[in-house]
């Protein structure tokens, strides 16, 4: 934590940045996204278990791009989504100041984002088995005993869309479901409405997410969709062998393909 | 307001015959948005073209369903019908009630409810259908053929003859390609290179050809009708103005023992040399990595002697920049080495040697004037020993194509052999006798009836040197795998015709596909030969595939016209039906917010990037654009965008999305 | 009791199965009623969501049809268009949709009896499954 408020002190005493993105206390027990201009300031930054938010969302949002060059701190989810929205040309090489904290919470200092990318290759990137445990858990069911699991769940979606205002890459100004010509995704929170707008969400991350679960964390009513995105990321890795947030160049699972890729469900 | 006009047709009995054509009519008029609904037996013909066309004057039309075949029968027709009458053509639809109903079900009330439906799902999207416009791109009429072998002269001299001007490029300091190093050509035995350097010549003096030799492809931007191509002339060490091609310099250079890439290391050059002697240009080049000047900075004995005063050691290489409108791409093939064979002892018995270079011991310019020498001791071989398909047709050494010329130059090479040395024994050990073009079966025949070449159907395991002497050991399958050993003292094995060297490269250049023997691949193997997948991007030769010298020529001939024809016009017409990204008003001004993931997608690398800016110039966000030369309109781009960003004319989402919703 | 007969619709790509099935009307090979086909001039430009709208608007099987991998008349459109489905399917799969109602086939303009052979057998299984009440139950719910 120390070392972390040096530097991000240093940082913005000497101009490099104009605002430092980390965490500090919210209210009650909470932790929110702080967004630190004056050096002094710097002292608010904390850093412990609790600070899981997804703080790369912000780098992409006006008002934030509008305070001048950004630090951002950045757990290993950050430091993907940082890599990915690279690939996605949404940020550049040079744009942000990286402060990558490793798990046991020391400052890394990356020089730029091949540095980034080198550094999430040597890490492992496999699901922890607790959360491997809760897909198979799903897996598990039988397709009735899913069905009747999920729409359960969605039955409490109201359609906040706070998961996609968490999540680094929705990024879309005008998202798919706001699109009325044709209207693809109802907009509605009603059974169909909210399997929908899931269904979509979880198909235009996949190959994307890279599983900081802040969607699930944003959902004011509880709803487990980082599950969702979860499952697909691993298939996308177990079929093509693709990874979200591993490099800023652009691998889009759905942009590419293999003459080999599996099709044992086609006539 | 839409004005829907639907005619049902009858198509005599094909499809009255199965559906009721009177509930049909009466269901479509029910439709919001159609005006007009009529039936008539032959919509086609005359009087029913007739019907449409007044329809659309009466009723106003603002669209047309016209419910009958296929469209891919008559499309082009109903669409015609409605331009003649100032209708835009794409504002036209067809349902298919004949094809995909009246023919595939029996009479019955569920076939009628079919073909109801099936109208229904295109006048709903009729109603969304907006005009369309073909979309001229301009041509540029010069065209850029890579490679300088006899596909390329052949091309060149093609498309130069048509009036169009041509930029050769080749890699080598001469044109001419393998057909140069050849001594005789199968099936008729002419001189190879009597057959050629008029060509060659032709090509050098042509008005419309500018020749590019020792030179690359460095990059190609652009699309069809408009490449931007960079070519890199690599340095010859000579200005080119001055030489007069003497060849004092060759003599005077004191390193002649350099193998000769022309005669495939049969013979010897120097390093400042000029390939062959009818090598057009004929000037020299030096070689930079063996030359001492380069590479100690002594001798210099070139420039001594040079009485025209034309070397010139720090001659850079050249970019030169062109703008051109197709590009042919013809650069031809590599044969495998001896190396390649561990049977054969990896190349290293010196006489152990390709077909290719058996052609240069039989020319009459190569390196023994056309005697059939061994390379070791040179003396005249008693018995020669031809091995066909060494290499091809082997899953073992990852070829499993036939070279397809083999068969013949083996036969060739046999029969020439024979020629010389009268009393010789010619051994062929092949698997099949592949002999299919004209007068080839006969010429085969000649080789064994006339020239006593013995042919054993049979494999050779392995060829090893003892005494001077190779021992070929073969089997004779057709005395039932009999072991059969040969004491030969050339041995010559027709190795493999394989993708030239730096061909992956060049195809990457080009954007053009490649198979996984890094032939390039061609738009259809039946329909479209010569095209590739890149529009505006032809090929000819070997570099497609293993061919001989007459296909060859026919291919090349076809590139030319496929080149011919897109430069007649000025202006290239396109389909419309291409995607578009959607411009939207301030502050968002595009719904893509640039992520590119079309750009990877596209199958045509059609997708550009295009900064929006302000007025003042200051870039507010990088949108994909659509080329709408390239783009062919397949949609991939328009499922994978997650904003609906881009768009497919004349199959858009809305469209689309109505005709679901009117199932 | 009539028996049930389910909607299938069927999404298909212009340069294979289109022309398949002319040609499956061309050698007058009968097959079931229950397909609507919509075409498409590529299997890549088939968006899921069409298929999700498919089954909105009360179809109880969806087909989606194109050409064989390799033979793309654009080149890579079904290479693009099968990954799709992989993923598509495994989430459905996962949400507990029942994935016997989307079938996929490669079915070029020469196979015109393969077209005649899909529709039967994909109509004999959605008929065995029944109507979908899981997304008809859902469809009910919302004005549209």
């Amino acid at each position: 934590m120390d070392q972390l408020r040096k530097k991000a002190r240093e940082l913005l005493e000497s101009g490099a940045v104009k605002t430092v993105i980390g965490y500090g206390q919210g209210s009650g027990k909470a932790v929110r996204a702080v967004f630190i201009r004056q050096p002094e300031q710097t002292e608010k930054l904390i850093l412990d278990e609790r600070c899981r938010q997804n703080l790369a969302v912000y780098l992409l949002k006006p008002e934030v791009k509008n305070l001048g060059k950004p630090a951002v701190v950045a757990r290993l989810p950050v430091l993907r989504s940082i890599l990915q929205l690279a690939a996605e040309s949404q940020l550049a090489d040079g744009q942000m100041v990286i402060l990558g904290i490793s798990p046991d919470g020391q400052l890394l200092d990356f020089a730029s984002l091949k540095a980034v990318a080198d550094y999430v290759s040597a890490q492992s990137l496999e699901l922890p088995p607790p959360e491997r445990e809760q897909l198979e858990q799903i897996e598990k069911k039988s397709p009735a005993e899913r069905w009747n699991f999920w729409q359960e769940e969605f039955s409490r979606c109201v359609k906040c869309y706070a998961c996609r205002a968490s999540c680094p890459l929705c990024y879309c100004s005008r998202c798919a479901v706001e699109c009325n010509q044709p209207q693809w995704i109802s907009s509605a929170s009603h059974a169909r409405g909210n399997l929908e707008w899931h269904l979509v969400r979880a198909m235009h991350l996949a190959g994307r997410c890279v599983n900081c679960g802040d969607c699930a964390r944003a959902c004011p009513v509880g709803i487990p969709l980082n599950l969702l995105t979860r499952k697909l990321g691993e298939e996308v890795f177990k079929d093509f062998g693709l990874r979200a947030g591993t490099t800023p160049e652009l691998k889009y699972a759905l942009a590419t393909f293999r003459p080999e890729d599996q099709e044992d469900f086609i006539r | 307001m839409s004005r829907i006009g639907v005619f049902l047709c009858h198509c005599g009995e094909n499809i009255a015959g199965t559906v009721d054509p009177g509930k049909v009519v009466e269901a479509a008029n029910r439709i919001p948005g159609v005006v007009h609904s009529v039936d008539y037996k032959y919509m086609c013909s005359d009087p029913g073209q007739n019907l449409i066309r007044e329809a659309m004057r009466d009723k106003r039309l603002t669209g047309v369903v016209v419910a009958a075949c296929s469209p891919r029968m008559h499309e082009p027709t109903f669409r015609r019908v409605c331009a003649e009458s100032g209708l835009n053509p794409f504002l036209c639809e067809m349902a298919n009630v004949r094809e995909h109903c009246s023919w595939v079900h029996e009479k019955s009330e569920l076939t009628t409810a079919k073909a109801i439906d099936l109208v229904r799902i295109m006048v709903e999207k009729a109603k969304r259908n907006r005009p369309l416009f073909p979309i001229k791109v301009p041509v540029t009429k010069t065209a850029l053929v890579l490679g300088g072998g006899i596909a390329g002269i052949q091309a060149s001299l093609d498309i130069a003859n048509a009036g169009y001007k041509v930029l050769l490029v080749e890699r080598d300091p001469s044109i001419g390609g393998h057909m140069a190093q050849l001594s005789e050509t199968f099936p008729t035995l002419d001189c190879s290179q009597c057959i050629l350097t008029p060509r060659m010549v032709e090509v050098a003096q042509h008005p419309n050809i500018t020749l590019h030799t020792y030179s690359e492809l460095e990059s190609v931007d652009g699309f069809i009708g408009n490449f931007k191509v960079k070519i890199r002339k690599k340095a010859r060490g000579i200005d080119e103005k001055l030489c007069t091609g003497c060849g004092v310099c060759a003599q005077k250079c004191p390193l002649k023992k350099i193998p000769s890439e022309f005669n495939a290391a049969m013979g010897m050059r120097t390093a400042i040399y000029t390939p062959f002697p009818q090598a057009v240009p004929n000037k020299p080049v030096i070689d930079k990595k063996r030359c001492t000047y380069y590479l100690k900075g002594k001798c210099k004995a070139c420039e001594k002697a040079c009485p025209a005063e034309a070397i010139r050691f720090d001659q850079p290489d050249e970019i030169i920049e062109v703008e051109t409108g197709a590009i042919v791409c013809t650069t031809g093939f590599e044969v495998l080495s001896t190396e390649f064979f561990p049977e054969y002892g990896y190349g290293k018995p010196k006489d152990i040697i390709t077909g290719l270079q058996f052609e240069r011991l039989a020319s009459a310019s190569g390196p023994t004037l056309g005697a059939i020498r061994r390379p070791s001791d040179g003396k005249e071989p008693e018995t020669v020993v031809f091995i066909a398909c060494a290499g091809s047709r082997d899953p073992a050494k990852g070829i499993e194509y036939c070279s397809k010329i083999c068969c013949m130059y083996t036969a060739k090479h046999a029969m020439l052999y024979k020629h010389k040395v009268h009393q010789g024994n010619a051994y062929v050990f092949y698997m099949d006798i592949r002999a299919g073009g004209k007068m080839y079966e006969e010429f085969v025949r000649r080789a064994i009836e006339e020239d006593g070449v013995k042919y054993i159907r049979g494999r050779v395991s392995r060829v090893y040197e003892q005494d001077g002497k190779l021992i070929v050991k073969g089997a004779d399958t057709l005395l039932g795998a009999q072991p059969v050993e040969i004491e030969a003292d050339l041995v010559v094995l027709a190795t493999a015709m394989v993708a030239n060297s730096g061909a992956e490269e060049l195809a990457k250049k080009i954007h053009v596909s490649y198979d996984s023997y890094h032939f390039l691949a061609e738009a259809h193997p039946k329909l479209r030969p010569v095209e590739t997948n890149t529009a505006g991007i032809f090929l000819a030769g070997a570099c497609q595939a293993p061919r001989d010298i007459p296909e060859t020529v026919a291919q090349a001939s076809a590139a030319a016209s496929k080149v011919a024809a897109l430069f007649s016009a000025d202006e290239l017409s396109r389909e419309p039906v291409i995607a578009v990204v959607h411009r939207t008003a301030p502050p968002i001004f595009s719904i893509c917010e640039g992520c590119f993931m079309c750009e990877q997608a596209c199958p045509f690398q059609a997708i550009e990037r295009e900064e929006i800016k302000t007025r003042d110039g200051k870039l507010i966000k990088v949108v994909a654009k659509v080329n709408p030369g390239v783009c062919q309109g397949c949609g991939t781009c328009v499922a994978l965008c997650r904003a609906k960003a881009i768009d497919l004319q004349g199959f858009t989402n809305e469209q689309v999305y109505a005709e679901v919703m009117a199932v | 009791m009539a028996e049930f007969e389910p909607k299938i619709v069927a999404f298909v790509c212009n340069w294979c199965t289109y022309a398949g099935a002319d040609l499956t009307g061309t050698s007058r090979i009968k097959y079931a009623h229950n397909v609507r086909m919509i075409r498409l001039p590529c299997t890549g430009r088939i968006d899921f969501m069409l298929l999700l709208k498919a089954f909105a608007r009360g179809a109880d099987g969806v087909i989606v049809s194109g050409c064989h991998p390799g033979d793309c008349h654009y080149t890579a459109g079904n290479y693009h268009a099968r990954r799709r489905w992989i993923l598509f399917r495994q989430l459905l799969d996962f949400l507990g949709f029942d994935i016997r109602r989307l079938h996929f086939a490669w079915v070029s303009a020469a196979e015109g009896a393969k077209w005649a052979e899909t529709v039967n057998s994909v109509v004999e299984e959605v008929r065995r499954l029944g109507p979908f009440q899981n997304y008809q139950q859902l469809a009910r719910a919302g004005i549209e």
